[in-house]
């Protein structure tokens, strides 16, 4: 049995550490390295350096990171407004369709994320479907611009994040019954005081891991921006493919990279230590 | 302490009628046991008078005051659920604490309420435990104190015992018998356990799967005068026979095909007991004695072949084949390390009742 207990864990872990090394730790590592070299005209080594940190210390730069760094808390809280209600109504009101309700969340997945975006281009663009329906109906009397712009973005990034913060909300409310809210409100709790002591603390594990899973990705956010918002807005992930991919600019990009990770690590170790603080007094009040 | 009135309550759950016009006053300061078989709709009328379930038709009265569209989080009652439904994410103290917090009570008597009635239960060295980290039992009392510290009109317990073992569950019935005794609360008491009913109930009320009340009574008139074969089979363990009425002016008997005439009480008058028109009868197992030797002083007699014996520790049952093939029940409490008579597979034995003993029931 002892030998069971020792052994077993790694063997059955032993993949995905490998995986992990290889495809995250061994880059990450490369990554590192090449932002901290100097090297020649003729491609050779020639010193450790910080150069490359100290031409980012611009504020344009900060600027970038600090917009991506509100595009994804922003992302993050939408998404827990949009996705606690859903996660909710899933686990306690989908009765014998929660099954249905769950399975038509997850299909949108299935089809590439490109055709998504030109889905959402046929709804937004200028002829498209939205601006037909708001002339029709009389609400507006010229098109709006939807496309290439900010809005466009949010509304993609939402669209596309929105089941990572449901499943695991859902999961979380999923696990207690009905049972635990009649208790409450026997108890002579409102609805409200229901949600804050009991609701909110059992789902909060579920409320974490989903606001986290869509804050971290959507910080480097590539694909959205680009597609959805034109030239016009520059984030990170623009910045980084720019520099990485130019020719002369890699050593550049790497560094961008890794002092735009630093800032990602800090923003979420705050987040965290302010969410802990805000939701232990919310509840023990 | 306050009755409860239902008038006329109906309620269909997903197209199914679950309860069927029912009017039932519950006493106040009383322990009141519902009881019936399970998915009989027991659990649904305490549902409905907690305020969990909507009530369809009908009216639900606390007292005098009408609450049947009363919030649940505004009726003067609190409910002991099945599986007591405490929050994981609070100890003991805040679980017991909850309604007083939501009141907004002064900290120092909340703290001092809780202590209280945490010392009273015997859970008081386990303040800072979570529900999980309890035993079935201690979560049933952390269950009935955090139902009770808020003094409500009316305790509603859903089957709480259902998750104790036997020993547990005799004791703890005990304790409740005594809360009440002490508090003096309405309770009102759900179970499918006859045994359960029978022990705790100042008044019972026995629901069948028609979801409705047959019969309301004190544990003792239920048991000995079920008013029909449901409550009769249900409530404790019965012989029925079923035959035809036969009355003259001395003497009223029922004819049992195969197995003769037998005399029933005269005393017990219903309407539907017209002369010649069937019934039955039912026979409580330990009202009948079993032996190998004539005896006289008895109203009614029946032979038959002992089938098996099974022995229960207080009492030994004996089932004994009849004539028609019938198989009659029958306890004797072990009074004795040994008995007289002993009785072995395949004896012969006559079998004695009184006739004051016989309980009528329409067909």
């Amino acid at each position: 049995m002892k030998l069971f207990k020792k052994e077993l864990p790694f063997s059955i872990g032993a993949p995905a550490i490998i995986w992990q090394m290889v495809f995250f730790y061994v880059p990450l590592f490369l990554l590192t390295l090449s932002s901290i070299i100097k090297i020649s005209s003729q491609g050779h080594f020639e010193s450790l350096t910080l150069d490359h940190f100290a031409a980012l210390l611009k504020p344009a730069y900060a600027k970038i990171i600090f917009r991506s760094l509100f595009l994804a808390l922003g992302n993050a809280l939408l998404c827990l407004c949009l996705a606690y209600p859903l996660a909710y109504f899933l686990a306690f009101r989908g009765k014998r369709f929660k099954n249905i309700l769950l399975f038509l969340l997850i299909v949108p997945f299935w089809t590439n994320f490109l055709l998504h975006v030109y889905a959402w281009y046929y709804v937004l663009e200028r002829e498209g479907f939205l601006n037909n329906l708001l002339m029709k109906i009389g609400m507006i009397h010229k098109p709006l611009i939807l496309l290439n712009s900010l809005f466009a973005i949010v509304l993609m990034m939402v669209y596309y994040y929105l089941p990572f913060m449901v499943l695991p909300i859902y999961t979380s409310l999923e696990r207690f019954e009905l049972r635990l809210q009649e208790a409450s409100l026997d108890l002579g709790a409102s609805w409200f005081e229901t949600f804050r002591r009991v609701l909110l603390p059992l789902s909060w594990p579920g409320v974490q891991a989903g606001f986290f899973l869509v804050f971290i990705p959507s910080f480097g956010e590539f694909a959205i921006p680009e597609l959805m918002g034109g030239d016009k807005q520059f984030f990170v992930g623009s910045v980084v493919s720019h520099y990485i991919l130019g020719e002369t600019t890699g050593s550049l990009g790497a560094a961008f990279t890794v002092m735009s990770c630093l800032a990602l690590l800090l923003s979420a170790i705050l987040l965290y230590s302010v969410m802990r603080r805000l939701f232990k007094k919310t509840w023990n009040g | 302490m306050r009755s409860i009135h239902l008038k006329n309550i109906g309620k269909s759950i997903q197209g199914h009628r679950v309860i069927n016009h029912i009017n039932l006053t519950i006493p106040p300061g009383k322990f009141f046991a519902l009881l019936g078989p399970s998915g009989c709709g027991k659990t649904t009328l305490l549902r409905l008078i907690g305020g969990f379930e909507k009530v369809e038709t009908g009216q639900i009265f606390l007292g005098d005051e009408e609450i049947t569209h009363l919030p649940i989080n505004q009726r003067r009652i609190n409910i002991v659920f099945q599986n007591y439904a405490l929050f994981p994410h609070l100890n003991v103290f805040e679980n017991v604490a909850y309604s007083l917090r939501i009141k907004q009570m002064d900290k120092e008597v909340i703290q001092e309420r809780v202590i209280r009635i945490l010392k009273a239960f015997h859970i008081d060295e386990h303040l800072f435990k979570y529900p999980s980290q309890l035993s079935g039992g201690q979560q049933q009392r952390v269950a009935l104190a955090r139902a009770i510290i808020n003094e409500p009109d009316v305790l509603l317990l859903d089957e709480p015992l259902a998750a104790l073992d036997f020993k547990l569950r005799e004791k703890m019935l005990i304790e409740l018998i005594e809360l009440q005794d002490k508090l003096k609360t309405t309770f009102v008491y759900v179970t499918h356990d006859q045994f359960e009913a029978l022990t705790v109930a100042d008044q019972m009320a026995i629901m069948n799967h028609h979801g409705e009340i047959e019969q309301i009574g004190t544990p003792k008139e239920i048991y000995e005068f079920p008013i029909s074969s449901f409550v009769a089979k249900f409530v404790g363990t019965t012989n029925i026979f079923s035959g035809r009425l036969m009355e003259n002016d001395e003497e009223r008997v029922i004819s049992i095909p195969e197995l003769g005439e037998f005399k029933i009480p005269h005393t017990q008058k219903k309407e539907w007991m017209k002369p010649g028109c069937d019934m039955m009868i039912s026979i409580r197992p330990e009202k009948i004695f079993i032996t190998k030797k004539k005896v006289d002083k008895f109203s009614n007699v029946l032979q038959g072949i002992v089938q098996s014996i099974v022995y229960h520790g207080r009492s030994t049952q004996y089932n004994v084949r009849l004539r028609n093939g019938f198989r009659l029940q029958v306890f004797e409490q072990n009074e004795e390390h040994f008995p007289q008579e002993v009785f072995d597979y395949d004896n012969e034995v006559y079998l004695y009742w009184q006739k004051e003993n016989v309980v009528l029931l329409e067909k």
